[in-house]
């Protein structure tokens, strides 16, 4: 047979088709959904249902009521104010030196240290991170020690025990995250884009106003809302440095408390607690995406 | 509800929608929570060594169940260490021991046991060590099985179950922990703690948390002339503490007393004294009954409902209450709830009882009833009267 002739010549191709039908794309994500279905979202379905029935499984709102006690509300205020001025805090020096270690040119070495040291100190946290913190701001701490023979003494219930000390040793773990979440997108902005500003006249000023910031606002953003949530759900470093009156200045610590007792707990409200927590982590991703896409309306 | 622009039928409508989509969830198995989910414990076992069977088959049937599964008992409280190494190691080599959550608080003991309820893994605690009050709760909640000791007489009627479902174990006396080398002069009363000199030196463990900081607070109440029924007393106390900046809002650790850091806490005295003895020659830690008197706080023991080794639970009670597992925890400071029945007989060695230190001050036993109070009046209040004191 003429015809057949030619196809013989050319090898059979073999037929893919079905690894390109949209039903097994999906199949990819099936361990990761798996995954949050079993470790994120069905232990969050049970906070919230354990906030609303009572030990009976009968309906009732009392413990989300029980919300509103001054107790309760006192630690949120100052929860939420820890999380942003450290948020703020370390955003911004951690800004500053993402911006030094990529744009500011510094030496190669110093980059990578300051990469490596990041990457250890951003999970540095609990009992470790507050022991180091009292070696050196304790009442007979380092510091303390150094500063006698001037006459001077620091107050460790001032600068560590309490709301600014709690503000110090957060600070320490946000600014290497900040780092960690900053490089790439400081890397992003091209050096081109900078000529280009200068060549068309433009100050640095007028650079960072019109092109550097709105570029990198939506990661800067993105920072912000991790840094504070990050700050909001820290419980070991709370715990460790304040014990049980970090339970004053910190969600967190109350929240275990009505767990963690040798007495009476009360885990109806533990859960109605940690359930609105969720809301306030919810409410500040709604915010961030608002937000982000507010700042990306350059782009289109 | 006012306030709300919704036409009063559609807001109606939703909510009895909501409720009963609520419902639905909350009858759910998986979702549902409280007693009545647990599966129903096995019938009990012998109440005592008798219907047992005497010790030696006591011991064939732990034998045969080979490991036993305890939780919270810290090495480093009241010679549970000790205590731990005789018995798995020493008298019964062939129960294995599975030594759950060293570290675990009261509440947590009784969740691992409605946790695990059903489960015959290693996982299951069979026996539990925990603060007075919860005895009595633990019990209506269906979670202990009944079983009395070969002594069981000889415990003060007082502190044990009269149907034997918990036991006082062993007590301590409310104490301070001073390191002498680091304070200006070694509190002796309560009112000394209020002493300018002492100003960010005191730690202590959170009152709403641990058993023992709440009894410690609640202590304080007989310092000014207090009853034990005079909880708030404790707390004008603490406040008083708070406000002049001795008390340091960070909780107690032993290596920051021994560092001098924070010198001075108030801890049970068989803890006090055991870090005393294991700081000898690193810092020279003092224990003090205050003058004016102090109380004493009993933990209890019991075995689980659900127990998957309930034989071994047995043989381990037996073990505790004994002659010798008592002395194993006077070693470690902590009074047994059968001291005076052992002083009595003169079984005691005369070493271990010159170690105990004198409390020549008048010690306290409140009632079952007084503990209730006093520690939930005290957990609901720490906050709003003391913690407050602290906000920035």
């Amino acid at each position: 047979m003429a015809l057949a002739t030619p196809s013989q010549s050319v090898p059979p191709r073999r037929n893919f088709s079905w690894l390109h039908s949209p039903s097994w794309d999906w199949l990819g994500l099936v361990p990761f959904l798996t995954f949050i279905a079993v470790f994120l979202l069905f232990p969050g379905l049970v906070i919230v249902q354990r906030s609303l029935f009572d030990s009976e499984g009968r309906l009732t709102w009392q413990y989300w009521q029980s919300l509103s006690q001054a107790a309760i509300t006192l630690a949120y205020t100052n929860s939420l104010q820890v999380s942003v001025i450290t948020a703020v805090s370390g955003g911004l020096i951690g800004s500053m030196l993402t911006w030094a270690i990529t744009l500011g040119g510094l030496p190669a070495g110093i980059r990578s240290a300051v990469l490596s040291f990041a990457g250890v100190a951003a999970n540095f946290s609990g009992i470790p991170l507050v022991f180091a913190f009292v070696a050196l701001l304790g009442r007979i701490g380092l510091l303390n020690q150094w500063l006698r023979p001037l006459g001077v003494a620091l107050d460790p219930q001032v600068f560590l025990y309490g709301f600014w000390g709690l503000c110090i040793v957060y600070t320490y773990f946000q600014i290497p995250l900040t780092v960690l979440v900053l490089v790439p997108a400081f890397q992003g902005l091209r050096r081109e884009w900078r000529e280009a500003a200068e060549n068309l006249g433009a100050t640095s000023t007028q650079f960072w106003l019109y092109v550097g910031l709105p570029v990198l606002m939506p990661s800067l953003l993105g920072a912000f809302a991790l840094l504070f949530v990050n700050a909001l759900s820290t419980y070991a470093t709370a715990v460790a440095l304040l014990g049980g009156v970090g339970q004053v200045f910190a969600v967190t610590v109350v929240v275990a408390n009505q767990f963690r007792t040798d007495t009476f707990g009360d885990p109806g409200l533990g859960y109605a607690l940690a359930a609105s927590m969720i809301l306030v982590i919810g409410a500040t991703i709604a915010v961030y995406m608002v937000s982000r896409r507010w700042a990306e309306q350059w782009r289109r | 509800m006012s306030g709300i622009p919704m036409n009063r039928r559609r807001f109606l409508q939703l909510s009895a929608l909501a409720n009963a989509g609520l419902m639905v969830w909350g009858s759910h198995p998986l979702l549902a929570q409280g007693s009545s989910a647990l599966p129903p414990p096995p019938p009990p076992g012998p109440i005592d060594l008798k219907a047992a069977g005497g010790m030696d088959s006591l011991i064939a049937a732990a034998r045969k169940e080979g490991e036993l599964s305890t939780t919270a008992l810290p090495d480093d409280w009241a010679n549970y260490k000790g205590i731990k190494r005789v018995f798995f190691k020493e008298k019964y080599p062939f129960l294995k021991h599975n030594d759950l959550t060293p570290d675990a608080s009261s509440a947590e003991e009784i969740e691992q046991i409605k946790a695990n309820a059903g489960n015959k893994g290693p996982q299951n605690p069979d026996v539990i060590d925990v603060g007075f009050v919860w005895g009595a709760r633990a019990k209506a909640e269906n979670l202990l099985q009944p079983y009395k000791v070969a002594t069981w007489d000889t415990i003060p009627t007082a502190i044990k179950d009269p149907d034997g479902f918990w036991y006082g174990d062993y007590y301590g006396t409310m104490s301070f922990e001073v390191n002498a080398d680091a304070v200006p002069f070694v509190p002796q009363d309560w009112q000394d703690l209020l002493d300018p000199r002492l100003k960010g030196m005191i730690a202590i463990n959170d009152p709403t948390a641990s058993s023992q900081s709440t009894h410690l607070v609640w202590a304080s109440s007989l310092g000014n002339g207090g009853t034990l029924a005079q909880p708030e007393k404790g707390l004008a106390f603490f406040k008083e503490l708070a406000k002049k900046g001795n008390l340091v809002a960070t909780s107690y650790s032993p290596a920051s007393l021994v560092s001098g850091e924070l010198p001075i806490s108030l801890r049970w005295d068989y803890n006090a004294l055991a870090n005393r003895d294991n700081n000898m020659g690193k810092a020279k830690i003092q224990v003090v009954y205050p003058k004016s008197g102090t109380l004493a706080g009993v933990y209890l023991q019991a075995i689980s409902a659900y127990a998957p080794r309930p034989h071994a639970a047995r043989l381990w009670m037996e073990f505790l209450y004994s002659d010798e597992g008592q002395l194993l925890w006077l070693e470690g400071y902590a009074k047994p709830v059968r001291f005076n029945d052992m002083l009595k007989r003169g079984v005691i060695p005369k070493a271990l009882l010159d170690r105990l230190p004198a409390a020549d001050v008048k010690v306290e036993f409140p009632t079952l009833e007084q503990v209730q109070t006093g520690l939930q009046y005290i957990r609901d209040n720490w906050v709003k009267e003391v913690g407050i004191t602290y906000k920035s």
